[in-house]
Formats: C-alpha cells, sequence, structure tokens
C-alpha cells in the first residue's frame, strides 16, 4: 500500500462539519428572511408562517408514513425490474474465473490481492451506479407522471417523503449488496486454491510513529530521497550511523502471539547503488531501546525480503550468544507508558533501505479474511447511501438526469487529487501568507533538532512529537500555498491567460485594475472554500477495499470511522435541503 | 338552504384568487384564474363548471396547496392551504387517477391508508369496503394498475380519495371515462356523501352530470366566475311554461293553442317529450340486461 491513513480527530472534524453545514443553513434562512423583507409585510408573515410549517412538520414526524413511502420505494424499484442488476454480476462471476485462474494452485500473494479488488470493485461498481440512477430519478418521476400529487394531498410531510425515498433506495442497495456480498465472498473462498488460502487473512497491524537519524548521526525528519518523485518512502544509508525510528504505543503482554513471539512484519524496500551479494538480499537489524532504563539490545541481522515482505518472530527472551546478559523484550523495553522503540539499520555498505511509516508494524494474531472483507462491503454500503443521500437531495430540485449527472460530478471531483487541487486554490491566496509561514517552517525545523537533542526521557518525547507535529503541518500548509497560490485566482488567471502572461511574472504594479481584480479573486475563494466542503472526500472509502486487498483488516479510526462521520455528516443537510426544495415548489414539472 | 340540509358555515372560502403560470424564468404564460372568489357552504354539493381551460382545475390545486396563488388567500377547513394538516380531513380525486402504476388495488388503498396513520387492521377494514363501494370487479384487486382500463382506474381513484373517510371531498371531472352505468354509480355516491353530510366540490364541464346532483354551482370562463347560484334557480326558465300532456291528435292541438291565444301566450314548440339519451341508454341497457337478446329498441325511435 503506498498511502498511509491518518487517524480521523473526531472534535476538528465536528467542527468543520458545523461550520459548513451552520454556514449554509444559515445562507438558506439568511436569503430567504432577505427575501421576505423585500416583499414587506406580507412577506414577512409569510415568512413566519413558513418557518411555522417547518417546526410542525418536524414535530409529526410519523414512522407509519415514512415505512409506507420507503415500502413504496422498494416495490416501485422491484418491480420494475431494477434487480436485474444481480443478471450483469452473474455474468461478471461466470466468466471472470477463466481469466484470473491461478489453476494449480501456484498462486501468489498478488493474485490473491487482485481476487479480492476483483470482487470488491464489481460489486462498487454495480451496487453505486444502480443506487445513483434509481434513487436520482425517483422523485421526478413521481412528479412528472404526478403521482406525487396523491400523496402531498394526504397527511404526508414533504419531510417523510424525503426520508422515505431515502430509506427505501438504502434498503433496495442493501439487499443487492449483501446478496452480491455474500456470493462474491463464497466465489473467493472457492476459487482460491486450498494451499493458497493462508493468504486469505485479516492481519491487524500496530502502526508506530516513525521519525530518523542521518548517516552523521543527527536526528531528521525523513531519510533521504534516491531520486523518486514520489517521496512517501525515504532512505537510510548501509554502513552509517543512519537509523529509522518507530515508536510504538499501547504495547505490553497481548502484543506477543500464543508462543510468547512479537512479531514484527516489514516490507522494506532495496535501492542499491552497486550489484551486491547475489546469494542474499540486504541485511538489516533491529536495535531495541528503553530510553528509560538506557538500555539497548541489537538482534542478529536478518535478510529482508523484497515485494512480498518478512515476518521476524522475535522471542520474548532476547539473547545473544557469547553474551551471557538476557532481557526480557516486555520488562526490560517497554516504557512505562507502554511504548516500544525499535531501530531500524541497514548493515550492507553503500546500500538504502527504504521505508515509510506504514512498512513496520507489530502483527497481532490474524482475524479472518471474512471480517475484513464485510467491514470493506460496509464501506461499499456506506459510500452507497451517500450516493443516495446526494442524489434524492438534488432530484427534489432538479430534473432525473440532470440530478444523476451532478451527482456523478460530485462523486468524480471527490476524488483525492481534485480534492488535493482544491486544496491548493483556497489556501494559495496572498504572497504574505507564503514569507510568514516560510520563516514559521524555518524556525519549526531549529526547534525540532534543538528537541531532538534533548536528553533522553519522557519530557523529550513529548517536545520531541509537538514539535514534529507542527512541523509538519506547517510544511503542508507552505507546499500547498506555494502550489496554489501559482498564477493568481480566477479573474487573475484569464487575465494572464489572454495576456499571455507567464504565472511566476509579477502583475503590473499601481493599477487599480489589478488591485480589483486580485480582491475579488480572494472573495471567490470563500466561494470555492464552500464547494471544498461540500464535495465529499471518497478516497477513504475506496481505501477501504485496498486494506482487505492487501491483507490487512479495516481500521476503526483511519478508515471506518472517517466514512462513517462523512456519510452521517450528510445525512441531515441532505435530507433538510431536498425538504426545503419539495417545500418551496410546486410539484408541477416545468 | 334549510331544505337540502346545508349550514350556512363556510368549508372553502376563496378570496380575489388569482393564479399566473409561469415558465422556467419566471415570465408569465397563462392567467388560469383571475380574481375568484367564492364560497362552498357546509354539507352541499358545488360544481365547479366551465369549458376546458377554464381553470377549474387550477382552483382545486390551488386550494389543495399543491400549486402556489400569485393573489389572494384561501381558507380551507379554517386552514391555510399550504397548512398539511388540513389533508386530514380532505379527500381528493385528481383529474387523471395519477396513481402508482405498478401497486395493485390492494396495496394501493393500504399505501394511502398508511399515509393517514391508520393501522393495519383498519386499513384492511376500509379498503375492502371501499373497493366494494366503487363496484371494482373483484378478479381486478389484485392486478397491478397499469394493467386497468380508464374507468377501473378512475373507481380506485375515488377509492384512493374516499380512504380517510373525508369530511370534504374534491373530485376533479369524477364521471370521465366511465361508462353511463359507472357514471349513475359515480352520482349515486356523491348524494350518498351528501347525505353522509360531507361537502362535495366537483369539477366538469358535463352539464347534465351536474345538473343531477349539485346544489349549488359556480361557471368559470378563462378564469373568471361568470355564473353562480342555486342549480335549480339557474335552470329554471323564467318566461316559459311547459305543459305536458298525453298525446294529442293535430285538431286538439289547434284548439288548446286557440286558447293559449286566448290567454296572450305564444306557442314556441309543439313537440313529444323524449327522453334525454342518457335515459335511453340506461334504459336500453337495462333491459338488455334482464333479458338478454331482446330488443328494446324501435326501428322508428332511431331517426
Ligand atoms: N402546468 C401548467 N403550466 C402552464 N399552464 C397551465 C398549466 N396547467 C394548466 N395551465 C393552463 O391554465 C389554464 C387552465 O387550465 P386548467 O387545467 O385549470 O383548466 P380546466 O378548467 O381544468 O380544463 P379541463 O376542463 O380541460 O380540465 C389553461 O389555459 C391551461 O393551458
Ligand atoms: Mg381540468
Amino acid at each position: 500500500m503506498s498511502f498511509d491513513a491518518q487517524p480521523i480527530v473526531f472534535s476538528e472534524a465536528l467542527i468543520a462539519w458545523l461550520v459548513t453545514a451552520g454556514g449554509l443553513l444559515l445562507l438558506i434562512l439568511g436569503v430567504s428572511f432577505l427575501s421576505a423583507l423585500s416583499q414587506g409585510n406580507s412577506g414577512l408573515k409569510m415568512f413566519s408562517s413558513e418557518a411555522g410549517g417547518v417546526l410542525s412538520d418536524l414535530i409529526s414526524l410519523s414512522p407509519r408514513r415514512i415505512w409506507a413511502l420507503s415500502k413504496l420505494t422498494f416495490i416501485e424499484a422491484y418491480r420494475r425490474k431494477a434487480l436485474a442488476v444481480f443478471v450483469v454480476f452473474a455474468l461478471l462471476f461466470m466468466f471472470a474465473g477463466w481469466f484470473m485462474g491461478g489453476g494449480d494452485g501456484d498462486i501468489t500473494n498478488d493474485q490473491v490481492k487482485v481476487y479480492v479488488s476483483f470482487v470488491l470493485r464489481a460489486i462498487s461498481w454495480l451496487t453505486l451506479p444502480m443506487a445513483l440512477v434509481l434513487s436520482s430519478f425517483g422523485i421526478p418521476e413521481d412528479i412528472r407522471v404526478r403521482s406525487l400529487h396523491t400523496v402531498v394531498t394526504k397527511p404526508a410531510r414533504r419531510l417523510e417523503i424525503v426520508i422515505g425515498r431515502v430509506l427505501g433506495f438504502a434498503l433496495i442497495g442493501t439487499l443487492v449488496l449483501s446478496v452480491m456480498s455474500v456470493v462474491g465472498w463464497i466465489w473467493i473462498v472457492r476459487e482460491i486454491p486450498a494451499k493458497a488460502q493462508e493468504m486469505l487473512v485479516c492481519r491487524v497491524p500496530v502502526k508506530g510513529d516513525l521519525t530518523f537519524i542521518d548517516r552523521n548521526g543527527v536526528p531528521a525528519e525523513k531519510g533521504i530521497n534516491t531520486g523518486d518523485i514520489v517521496d512517501f518512502r525515504s532512505y537510510i544509508e548501509g554502513a552509517t550511523k543512519a537509523r529509522a525510528i518507530w515508536t510504538f504505543s499501547g504495547v505490553g503482554e497481548n502484543s506477543l502471539d500464543a508462543e510468547g513471539n512479537l512479531n514484527l512484519e516489514n516490507q522494506f524496500f532495496a535501492f542499491r547503488s552497486y550489484k551486491g551479494d547475489m546469494n542474499h538480499q540486504l541485511l538489516y537489524d533491529f536495535q531495541f531501546r528503553n530510553p528509560e532504563k538506557k538500555i539497548s539490545f541489537t538482534t542478529n541481522p536478518m535478510e529482508m525480503g523484497e515485494f512480498r515482505g518478512v515476518r521476524n518472530k522475535i522471542s520474548r527472551k532476547l539473547e545473544r550468544p557469547g553474551d551471557e546478559k538476557t532481557y526480557d523484550l516486555i520488562k526490560d523495553f517497554v516504557t512505562s507508558k507502554g511504548t516500544l522503540t525499535v531501530e531500524v539499520s541497514c548493515i550492507d555498505r553503500e546500500q538504502y533501505l527504504g521505508m515509510a511509516r506504514p512498512d513496520l508494524f507489530i502483527r497481532l494474531p490474524d482475524r479472518s479474511f471474512a471480517a475484513g472483507y464485510f467491514k470493506a462491503v460496509l464501506g461499499i454500503e456506506l459510500m452507497m447511501i451517500l450516493v443516495i443521500l446526494i442524489s434524492v437531495c438534488s432530484s427534489t430540485f432538479l430534473k432525473g438526469p440532470i440530478a444523476a449527472l451532478l451527482t456523478f460530478v460530485l462523486l468524480i471531483l471527490g476524488g483525492e487529487d481534485s480534492h488535493k487541487f482544491m486544496d491548493q486554490l483556497v489556501t494559495g491566496r496572498s504572497k504574505e501568507n507564503i514569507e510568514v509561514l516560510d520563516q514559521q517552517v524555518k524556525q519549526l525545523e531549529a526547534a525540532y533538532v534543538e528537541a531532538m537533542k534533548m536528553p533522553d526521557g519522557d519530557q523529550k518525547e513529548a517536545v520531541v512529537q509537538a514539535a514534529k507535529k507542527q512541523l509538519q503541518i506547517n510544511r503542508n500548509k507552505l507546499q500547498t500555498i506555494k502550489d496554489g497560490f501559482k498564477g493568481g485566482g480566477f479573474f487573475e488567471s484569464i487575465y494572464r491567460i489572454y495576456t499571455h502572461m507567464n504565472d511566476t511574472t509579477e502583475l503590473p504594479e499601481g493599477n487599480p485594475a489589478m488591485t480589483i481584480m486580485v480582491k475579488v479573486d480572494d472573495r471567490l475563494t470563500g466561494f470555492l472554500w464552500l464547494c471544498k466542503q461540500i464535495i465529499p472526500r471518497l478516497a477513504t472509502f475506496n481505501n477501504m477495499s485496498e486494506y482487505v486487498a492487501n491483507g490487512f483488516d479495516v481500521p476503526w479510526d483511519s478508515a471506518l470511522l472517517p466514512c462513517v462521520l462523512i456519510t452521517l455528516g450528510y445525512l441531515l443537510p441532505c435530507i433538510l435541503l431536498g425538504y426545503f426544495a419539495l417545500r418551496v415548489r410546486e410539484l408541477e414539472s416545468k | 338552504m334549510s331544505q337540502s340540509g346545508q349550514s350556512s358555515e363556510s368549508v372553502i372560502e376563496i378570496r380575489n384568487l388569482g393564479k399566473v403560470y409561469r415558465d422556467f424564468w419566471g415570465r408569465p404564460k397563462v392567467k388560469a384564474v383571475n380574481a375568484l372568489s367564492l364560497d362552498v357552504r357546509k354539507g352541499e354539493v358545488f360544481g365547479l363548471l366551465g369549458p376546458n381551460g377554464s381553470g377549474k382545475t387550477t382552483t382545486l390545486k390551488l386550494l389543495l396547496g399543491l400549486l402556489f396563488p400569485s393573489e389572494g388567500e384561501i381558507k380551507i377547513l379554517g386552514k391555510s392551504a399550504a397548512d398539511v394538516a388540513k389533508n386530514e380531513r380532505i379527500g381528493y380525486l385528481p383529474e387523471e387517477s395519477y396513481l402508482y402504476r405498478f401497486l395493485n388495488a390492494y396495496e394501493t388503498l393500504d399505501f394511502y391508508g398508511r399515509l393517514f396513520d391508520m393501522p393495519a387492521s383498519v386499513r384492511k377494514e376500509r379498503s375492502e369496503k371501499l373497493l366494494d363501494q366503487v363496484k371494482l370487479a373483484p378478479q381486478a384487486r389484485h392486478r397491478q394498475l397499469k394493467e386497468y382500463s380508464k374507468g377501473m382506474t378512475r373507481r380506485i381513484g375515488v377509492a384512493q380519495a374516499l380512504i380517510n373517510d373525508p369530511d370534504l371531498v374534491m373530485l376533479d371531472e369524477p364521471t370521465s371515462g366511465l361508462d353511463p352505468l359507472g357514471n349513475r354509480d359515480m352520482k349515486d355516491l356523491i348524494l350518498d356523501l351528501k347525505k353522509q353530510g360531507k361537502t362535495v366540490l366537483m369539477c366538469s364541464h358535463l352539464l347534465a352530470d351536474v345538473q343531477d346532483v349539485c346544489d349549488r354551482i359556480a361557471i368559470l370562463y378563462g378564469g373568471e366566475l361568470k355564473v353562480m347560484g342555486r342549480v335549480d334557480e339557474l335552470l329554471k326558465a323564467q318566461d316559459e311554461t311547459q305543459i305536458l300532456s298525453s298525446k294529442l291528435t293535430p285538431e286538439a292541438i289547434k284548439e288548446v293553442e286557440a286558447v293559449l291565444k286566448k290567454h296572450g301566450a305564444n306557442v314556441l314548440k309543439v313537440d313529444q317529450p323524449t327522453a334525454n339519451l342518457e335515459d335511453l341508454f340506461l334504459k336500453t341497457v337495462q333491459e338488455s340486461r334482464d333479458r338478454p337478446g331482446h330488443r328494446t329498441v324501435k326501428e322508428g325511435a332511431k331517426s
């Protein structure tokens, strides 16, 4: 896996949500209040009676009516043959085996990965479009053939209509998804030969924090770059003082396996500056260090497993031949705060060992493959509900095809790349920012190096971690601003294109028109910020299948929880927006 | 008024109502209702008449809150048209039966019953009763509505409108698409509703329908109210007298004419009274049903 999802910080997420959702609500209220005000007294009266109507709708919600509408939605989809999607699914699986077959049981890790991601992808690519089409055509069709007239002239609230629709589509989707996922699971288990079955696991990793020491023994935030554009991994040089240092927290007796071994699994990368020894791969060793007791223990050299990874079973009793002093891994090396420090060094001279934070982890006892697989399915389910929410909401004020298109575009824009791009545009505003941040980053770098030089102990750790975090945040900010600043905002970039002006050239000084243009661009950025907040971040959902395909369990706080929160975050705004839209419009198709 | 059992209490009050249909860009397209004011009183059957496109359906939709008025005010059952709570006591039959085509008759009534928050037992009981009342053929009740004929759809539409035992029933062209038998059933049903003390507001441009059941009517033309009043009063021709007798010979007619002249009356038309077409058709159908194969209509009657 070449991504490293960070645990979500609940309070930050909540604040971001409150700001966006609250802002939108205020915006809607404000605009409608102002338009009511502009119509004088009668407008205000209407506004207050509308507000009263909304309140009474909210309190008179009836589960029976909502259920009636959900059931209707369900029957509608069923009788309109939406379940034909199963036929496509069946066809896909009948023939997929031909193209992916491992046949005689000689199957590698990568092949298992292909099977698993094929199934999960097939499921999501069938269920998501189905959910999208069904839910964006539901209400518009209801309005077009005017069957909605018979519903809204009953005591059914518009709010109940929106909720009932969402629930109904979610039910249909869940039914389809459950059938498909169970079939898919059986298919995987049966297609993969008996010999390779042990690869179908869910590893449960405990990941640590990673820092580096450079070749001269000076603490560094990163290793060296061997010339790769993607600097996800960085490298340590062999036979120097360079180290990669992982700090795992929450380590204790229960981190050990049944035989009392600590399973350290790694998938390091190698960068060779010469061919080296043909008969063995690069060598590395682990050094356990307890800063509290000031003791350390170095393991024997071990061979790295290029492209496959290695699991090192470290016996709890640490001993070296010729040295009668033995240590207990847990008692001696786990600090009073439950952290374990593991330093990795590369042994081969002038060879380089590459790594990123997720590349070394403590492997806890495995979970069954089904556990992770169905968590990934839950991820698809959450994404499907998100799709349904967005398309039902947009279908309350748009016609079916346009609502479907809008949802589709939002999904495309929800990708990680476009989010990064929007981040850049939103943060890259004024020149002052860059200089201030540049200065800050330099100071923070100095502070970090200072902190690393502190005497070992509790305090050091805390200071180092804090400094590192601050540095990381500021660096990222600086980078996005630098990238986003290029060429200016909306009008400025149009101006630059029109006048063939390079994006590094300064705008002409002292021209008031230019000043106004830049100011207007600044305002527009605020709007862009809102757009960015509104567009869902979907990478989180896709990551889930990635974990399972790579044989990992789906972590709660950096994968499942963010998805749950994103979907929950859209729940209320989408339903309310859909409700308002249905309330203020006449139910005649235009 | 007391003779037809209605009180002076207003169920619907429309004041100066206007509706302009606008296009997507908000430009006015059609002025469908213009300065309409009328009251519908409790317990009466009120007919809204007018040629096609005169704004009858639009008025009903405005009353139900499906459309928003451009001007004027509506009070319906003491509430505003936008208040959903009023729907508890209203039954509405749309112009065409816009029902869910993939449901069968039972499912349809069950669905609408749920929207009134009715418990399952009540829903079941009322559906059964209503389906009998609107005379929907039992073998059709388990078929999806998309397979229904127009008249069958109309019947289930009426059943749907009555599911909540409403106090106010709004029927938009209740008899359209019904065969003459169905037509008669529908009229009976409306009269029955009236007998139960319900208020009925119906739209139609078929005068014959209206004449039979309505207490009061209003005639719209181009969205404006042209005539309003009690049916019997409106239809009573003020300066004519019709005398009906058994068949007379031409000589006898001459004598009668002479007598009339003496009293200063002009004879406008001397004629044998005919039953109207509907009566004839009904009689024929009734008789054919009672005595299959028997021809009741004589050759001469065709001309
Ligand atoms: N959705 C609409 N958009 C624009 N104009 C409309 C719409 N519905 C009705 N109209 C116009 O409003 C006017 C009144 O229509 P309405 O349906 O109320 O007539 P009606 O009296 O019910 O006629 P009919 O007897 O044919 O049912 C007509 O001119 C019609 O073209
Ligand atoms: Mg009409």
